[in-house]
């Protein structure tokens, strides 16, 4: 081989890459299928119990913010609202928003991270997730919880991620009540999960020990389930 | 191969298959790292330029991060392990003080080329672990969150550590294309075919 031949295996190898590139995109989801239940694992592993170091309130981005939204913004009378608690709870709960501000206020200086890459620090404040689910006497058996939201968007939780000290259901955000565009008058908000984990507008819950066909709005089109951070 | 007498010297296998490897792998996690970067510019957020779609893997957000977290595993073992074994068996084959003061006071020609060649490669591993530890604080700012707080060093200028450790993590893509070129150039010049052959066959 001389230096032309070289050369030439270089830019033909290289050419055939791009194009094998496109046709690569194909198999994106089977890469992500061999490697995410691994990945996962490792995630819960690493996750803990414990609280994750929080900002200081003097350090919140609200600029930084992006408003992100499948399908709109829905509007929820505050009159009106109701967080339905069901499944596998010994208690059934439908709470409005008068009996969660009497619940134990919480606030957690975060930085919120979204998969597309930016982030902001935000100061969530409202009750623990785990305070409303043990008001409802969580059942043993769940594994899972899943979030209904007024805006049809949908996820799913495992539950050690959901009972985690720092995981809130937000009716304030930088000290001020929510405002429509982040999910007034409830959301979910936590510095453990990507911000496509954390519902906006959620008006219900439910105890679950298995995962459905369903995973979430965005998991069911292949997006990380888990998504920790 | 003819009259040349002199039998082909070739790496170690472990060598040459860490080498194979870390070359195909860090063309895809470049690749699907640029495809993430399109879903939001490093500069110039949503309204920024975004990277041609040749030059990315995966078709979208999500593909992108199958493949960037699908392969970051791989990356982390290989670069893992033959750094253990560089620095276990092969030490002196490292660049080292000694090849920067070649490199400004030899007065031989072949000698600084190889010097030069030595940090070259010496300084591809550590920009290589360097992406490594920026990816893992970008992926898990909670959890490694000392590690991610390390990029604070430009809040003074304005600049918070989440755009520090974006900019850091990207900036290992144009660093290792220079370091790549840089490579091959001095490798051709050091080794020339007998070099490539004792690393690539």
């Amino acid at each position: 081989m001389n230096r032309r031949q070289l050369l030439g295996l270089g830019l033909g190898g290289s050419s055939s890459l791009l194009l094998g590139g496109c046709a690569l995109n194909g198999v994106s989801a089977a890469v992500g299928d061999a490697s995410q239940p691994l990945n996962e694992r490792l995630e819960a592993l690493l996750q803990g119990q414990g609280k994750v170091p929080e900002f200081r309130p003097d350090q919140v981005e609200p600029a930084a913010l992006l408003v992100n939204s499948f399908n709109g913004v829905p509007r929820l009378d505050p009159e009106r609202y109701r967080l339905q608690v069901k499944g596998l709870v010994g208690r059934p709960l439908s709470l409005d928003l008068g009996t969660l501000a009497a619940l134990p206020q919480h606030t957690c200086v975060m930085r919120h991270v979204c998969v597309e890459g930016w982030a902001a620090v935000v100061a969530w404040s409202g009750v623990r997730l785990a305070d409303v689910l043990r008001l409802a006497q969580l059942s043993p058996l769940g594994g899972y919880l899943l979030i209904d939201s007024a805006d049809s968007y949908f996820e799913s939780w495992d539950l050690a991620s959901a009972l985690h000290p720092q995981t809130l259901l937000a009716t304030h955000m930088n000290g001020a009540p929510l405002p429509a565009a982040n999910g007034a008058p409830v959301r979910l908000t936590a510095p453990i999960k990507l911000g496509y984990k954390q519902s906006k507008w959620v008006t219900g819950l439910r105890v679950t020990a298995q995962l459905g066909e369903r995973r979430g709005t965005w998991e069911d089109q292949g997006y990380e389930w888990f998504a920790g951070l | 191969m003819g009259h040349t007498s002199a039998r082909q010297p070739h790496h170690p296998l472990w060598t040459r298959a860490s080498h194979g490897l870390n070359l195909l792998v860090l063309i895809v996690m470049a690749a699907s790292g640029l495809q993430i970067y399109n879903a939001n510019p490093v500069f110039g957020g949503r309204g920024g330029a975004t990277v041609p779609e040749l030059l990315t893997l995966g078709g979208w957000l999500a593909g992108g991060r199958d493949w960037h977290f699908g392969f970051m595993g791989l990356y982390a073992l290989n670069l893992g392990l033959w750094l253990a074994l560089l620095i276990q068996r092969r030490r002196r084959r490292l660049g080292e003080l000694g090849d920067l003061t070649a490199l400004k006071t030899s007065a031989s020609a072949p000698r600084r080329r190889l010097s030069a060649h030595r940090l070259v490669y010496t300084l591809m591993l550590i920009v290589l672990a360097f992406s490594l530890i920026s990816g893992l604080a970008m992926y898990k700012p909670a959890q490694f969150w000392w590690l991610t707080s390390l990029f604070a060093f430009a809040e003074p200028l304005g600049v918070n550590s989440w755009q520090a450790l974006r900019v850091s993590h990207l900036a290992t893509i144009p660093a290792m294309v220079l370091l790549v070129v840089a490579h091959i150039v001095l490798s051709w010049r050091v080794g020339g075919l007998r070099l490539l052959r004792a690393m690539a066959l």
